[in-house]
């Protein structure tokens, strides 16, 4: 009789989504939640202990109330709306260049050494000295935020891409050309789908900088959006709580994108094993 | 075999958070030191804030300074420049024990129950303008419908002022395009004919394009809409602790403004000494402290005296803040709750 086989030393990602829901919630939920409420308690504790005033370090839950009445009240609303357009279209502008840039740089020695110095180059130049230039030279309307936001996710994409399509099995891409594919149809049907993974990879750093950059752009000259808002809450209303209200928004807005980025993952990468 | 603790996760989730929650309490606890009154052994230690750059416009606190005015005062003065809002926080937290700043930002602070005061004015016109070239045809308020107004940003002094500005003349901030310049370029702007109009101060912006050969008109918010000035603002926390410092402050700064009303050269030598760089250009110079002096010189000062505050004009600038659409002003508040007496000489 034979031995039963042995469980693999790493369970397989089916196993790991195909756990029971109150396992699956136990697992992922419970320690984020439990993290997030540790750190609200010892945020009250600090301001208890301090007798902190708000207009140096607002409770959790002035800040709480602030941020319910600042969405009731439509203050934050419509800086929110002009902050996520920004990143979408700047997310899409780079994340186009970045991979059209990542596929050449990955096929072409001659692109990859002619571009690379400069690529780099623009990365290491701190985006808040550019962006009062591209607001100089382009305006301080949504045009030149949507640059600014596809600068800044430019590079990790780009990168991710090209170390993606780098990577790829030649032995399958040397299946394609036995198989006749053209290399348009190689690049769209096995080497883009096996590099997904790093693409995917570069556009989760490349969405939570989107939304960095947009800040960054709308300090540089805009008329709306939460880095305004910002602005307008520290330096002309005085409402610190809305200041800080404003930050839990801007957080929530990366975690928001950089999940979503993470369920397309999952889907996509899951559907090719 | 791989064994999956619930545990170990939730305790790294629960260190991390920790960690992060006490750094931001450090910081904070760092930048919030309670201003105890630090005596040298003769002399009062005071912090004074004063604006975003050093300059001839701080004249008076240079001459007070380099004349011994302060040390004859009985008191260590040491100049920090800050932007207006930050300097509003620092006086609130007591970093800085004295700093400038007017009613556009005081205002709001203490409608969100920010502990300052204003003890005495110094600019008893209000500095912000609205200014463009002759040739833009902007000579009264009424003109600037269609126009473009240039502007640091839509928050601040300059942001209040021209609100006010537009309303005394039934007008809003549709009747005009904004354009921003985070920068603070808008005067460059103007003279590049980017804009029609722009806001700045009246010893700045306006007598850097006269130099130019560019004849400016000047548009005054106290000419149709009273806001106070710029003046000596303190923590409430700081005014119980160095009441007496503060009030002596406050005499040598505007025994010091006398002397340099009555011979300009004493503010400019004194300012050249203390900012050498400035020493390149006297001429501009001299124009931006005469302009500065006319600021100090409005009709309350040249009735009552330097100094003085009037509280009628911060009760007109309380009604037209609180009437402006998207009002800064939280909540309702008086105008004891933003003036004390207790500088005045």
């Amino acid at each position: 009789m034979s031995a039963p086989l042995a469980r693999p030393a790493s369970e397989p990602s089916s196993t790991r989504t195909n756990a029971p829901p109150a396992k699956r919630v136990l697992r992922d939920v419970v320690p984020v939640a439990a993290a997030a409420a540790a750190f609200v308690l010892i945020w009250q504790l600090v301001v208890l202990v301090g007798s902190y005033p708000e207009f140096i370090l607002p409770g959790p839950l002035v800040v709480a109330a602030r941020f319910v009445s600042g969405w009731t009240e439509g203050v934050i609303g419509p800086h929110f709306l002009t902050t996520l357009s920004e990143v979408l279209l700047g997310l899409a502008l780079g994340g186009v260049a970045g991979i059209v840039t990542g596929i050449l740089l990955a096929r072409s020695r001659l692109a990859a050494r002619m571009l690379s110095p400069y690529i780099v180059a623009a990365q290491a130049t701190p985006i808040l000295a550019l962006a009062p230039l591209i607001a100089l030279w382009f305006g301080t309307g949504l045009a030149s935020r949507m640059l600014i936001c596809a600068l800044i996710c430019f590079f990790p994409i780009a990168v991710g891409t090209m170390v993606g399509i780098r990577s790829v099995d030649p032995r399958l891409v040397e299946l394609g050309r036995s198989l006749r594919a053209t290399r348009w149809q190689r690049l769209g049907r096995i080497e883009v789908p096996s590099a997904l993974p790093q693409i995917l990879g570069g556009l989760r750093i490349g969405v939570t900088l989107a939304v960095v950059g947009a800040i960054v752009a709308e300090w540089a000259g805009g008329d709306q959006g939460l880095g305004v808002l910002i602005n307008l809450s520290r330096g002309s209303m005085f409402d610190i709580p809305l200041m800080f209200a404003t930050l839990f928004t801007i957080a929530l807005l990366g975690v928001a994108l950089y999940l979503m980025v993470v369920a397309i993952e999952r889907r996509l990468v899951r559907t090719r094993t | 075999m791989h064994r999956h603790s619930f545990r170990s996760p939730l305790l790294t989730s629960l260190i991390a958070a920790a960690v992060m929650t006490l750094s931001v309490g450090a910081l904070a606890a760092t930048a919030a030191e309670p201003a105890d009154e630090r005596e040298a052994p003769d002399r009062t230690e005071l912090m004074v804030g004063l604006g975003f750059i050093p300059s001839v416009q701080f004249a008076q606190f240079y001459l007070a300074e380099e004349a011994g005015y302060y040390e004859d005062a009985g008191l260590d003065v040491t100049f920090q420049n800050k932007i207006d809002p930050e300097l509003i926080t620092l006086l609130a937290q007591g970093s800085v024990d004295v700093g400038m700043a007017d009613g556009t930002s005081l205002i709001p602070a203490v409608s969100q129950g920010i502990p300052v005061v204003y003890g005495a004015t110094i600019y008893s016109r209000f500095p912000n303008v609205v200014f463009a070239p002759s040739s833009a045809g902007v000579g009264a308020v009424a003109d600037l419908a269609g126009k473009s107004v240039g502007i640091p940003g839509r928050y601040g002094s300059s942001w209040i002022m021209l609100q006010a500005l537009l309303a005394s003349a039934g007008m809003s901030l549709d009747d005009v395009e904004v354009v921003t310049y985070p920068d603070f370029g808008q005067g460059v702007a103007v003279a590049q004919g980017q804009v029609d109009a722009a806001t700045g101060f009246v010893n700045n912006e306006p007598i850097q394009l006269e130099r130019e050969g560019v004849k400016v008109d000047i548009l005054r918010v106290d000419d149709v809409a009273p806001l106070p000035g710029p003046g000596l603002v303190v923590g409430t926390r700081t005014l119980e602790a160095k009441t007496d410092a503060l009030r002596a402050f406050t005499k040598a700064t505007l025994r010091a403004m006398e002397d340099i009303a009555a011979d300009p050269q004493l503010g400019l030598d004194a300012t050249f000494a203390r900012v050498p760089e400035l020493a390149g250009d006297p001429e501009t110079q001299l124009a931006i402290l005469e302009a500065t002096i006319d600021a100090w010189m409005g009709e309350h000062a040249l009735g009552q005296g330097l100094g003085g505050v009037d509280r009628d004009a911060w009760q007109s600038a309380l009604d037209i803040m609180t009437a402006l659409p998207d009002s800064v002003v939280a909540s309702p508040i008086t105008v004891d709750q933003l003036i004390t007496d207790a500088l005045q000489p």
